[in-house]
């Protein structure tokens, strides 16, 4: 009887492990990108793993312990050296995906707005999706200069002006940077940097001041040595 | 005759992640949702596999044979997959439409603006010196 229930209980695992090796290749033989595969190839060796752990512990063969040490070690060579290597310029095969990848919007390739596919097909929703995932990545790096710029060293004021005056949101900073920075350096110059910093990214920009927080702080703790002796050698 | 009974359990547990994490590798949609399946079968499938080994055969020889290859993998695994995942976000792999909040990209974009400053700042500031 017990004999029964223990072939019925390796006969079941045996089919599960070879149905998930088999769901796992077609995933490699499908998969829209060669991470993808890289996974799928992950969990063929982990079912492979399995296995064989499951075949040592019924036949006694534990002299293939080695082995799965081994395959263990491939899983990880093969998934860091692929990820390692990856490139933008592997591209994921068309099409591959039926169900999924047809609702796959050119919004989801993160891809430049001047790419001919993307403004071919693109349609309304694309366009509205298109601002939130480019404004994310680009918008903001653009304005953050435009801030830092502006709290920076005195010498750099004349020149990060005419910068400024292009662009919107730098134009009101850049004035007000104008008027105080005659007396400004001289009093406050080397002791209180982060309000003058801090300030002008509030009233701004209203949503570039989570990222420029970092580079305004950071770059105070940085340069605050050179800017006394800049100023000294000047005046 | 019933350790017989736990340790084939176990295999067919371990099998039972496998097939999981085959499932979630067709029905996912996503690079990040497939990664999220297939870890279970690498770390918990095998650990019980391993289980079943120790069961069947209690000697310390094999023991710490199976304790090597679990801790090895306990190790390896989210190394692994850390650099899968990275490569996925670096390479535009992913799709954006799935992330609820992707936090990532503040901290690139501040890196980036850190970048273009200190670029800048470096450009304009020698020139004043000069002249």
């Amino acid at each position: 009887m017990s004999q029964i229930v223990l072939d019925t209980l390796v006969v079941a695992a045996s089919v599960l492990l070879a149905a998930s090796a088999i769901i796992a290749l077609y995933r490699i033989v499908r998969g829209p990108s060669i991470l993808d595969r890289m996974i799928a190839t992950d969990v063929v060796l982990a079912s492979i793993m399995c296995g064989l752990g499951g075949f040592m512990a019924l036949s006694g063969r534990t002299d293939l312990l080695p082995v799965l040490i081994v395959l263990a070690m491939l899983g990880f060579v093969g998934s860091v050296s692929v990820s390692r290597y990856v490139s933008k310029s592997d591209s994921m095969t068309p099409g591959a995906e039926v169900g999924s990848l047809s609702e796959f919007s050119n919004s989801d390739w993160h891809m430049p707005k001047d790419s001919p596919s993307a403004t071919a097909s693109g349609t309304a929703d694309e366009t509205e999706e298109w601002p939130d995932d480019v404004a994310r990545g680009i918008s903001d790096v653009s304005d953050g200069p435009d801030a830092i710029t502006v709290q920076g060293d005195e010498e750099i004021h004349p020149v990060t002006v005419g910068l400024d005056q292009g662009t919107d949101p730098g134009a009101d900073l850049s004035d007000d940077e104008d008027a105080g920075a005659e007396f400004e350096p001289d009093d406050e110059g080397p002791t209180a940097e982060d309000p003058n910093g801090a300030d002008p990214d509030v009233d701004g920009e209203g949503e570039g001041t989570g990222p420029d927080a970092g580079p305004d702080d950071s770059d105070d703790g940085a340069h605050t040595s050179p800017e006394p002796d800049d100023e000294g050698s000047r005046r | 005759m019933i350790l017989d009974i736990i340790s084939a359990v176990l295999i067919l547990l371990g099998g039972v992640l496998s097939l999981a994490a085959a499932v979630g590798l067709l029905r996912f949609g996503d690079l990040l949702s497939r990664m999220h399946a297939s870890a279970k079968p690498q770390v918990l499938g095998l650990l019980m596999v391993c289980v079943a080994i120790a069961i069947q055969y209690p000697a310390w020889s094999t023991v710490t044979t199976l304790a090597i290859i679990i801790s090895f993998q306990l190790v390896t695994i989210p190394v692994a997959t850390h650099m899968v995942g990275r490569a996925g976000y670096r390479t535009k792999h992913l799709r954006r439409s799935m992330l609820y909040r992707d936090e990532l990209a503040e901290a690139v974009d501040r890196a980036e603006a850190r970048e273009v400053a200190w670029e800048r700042r470096k450009g304009i500031g020698t020139d004043p010196n000069d002249g």
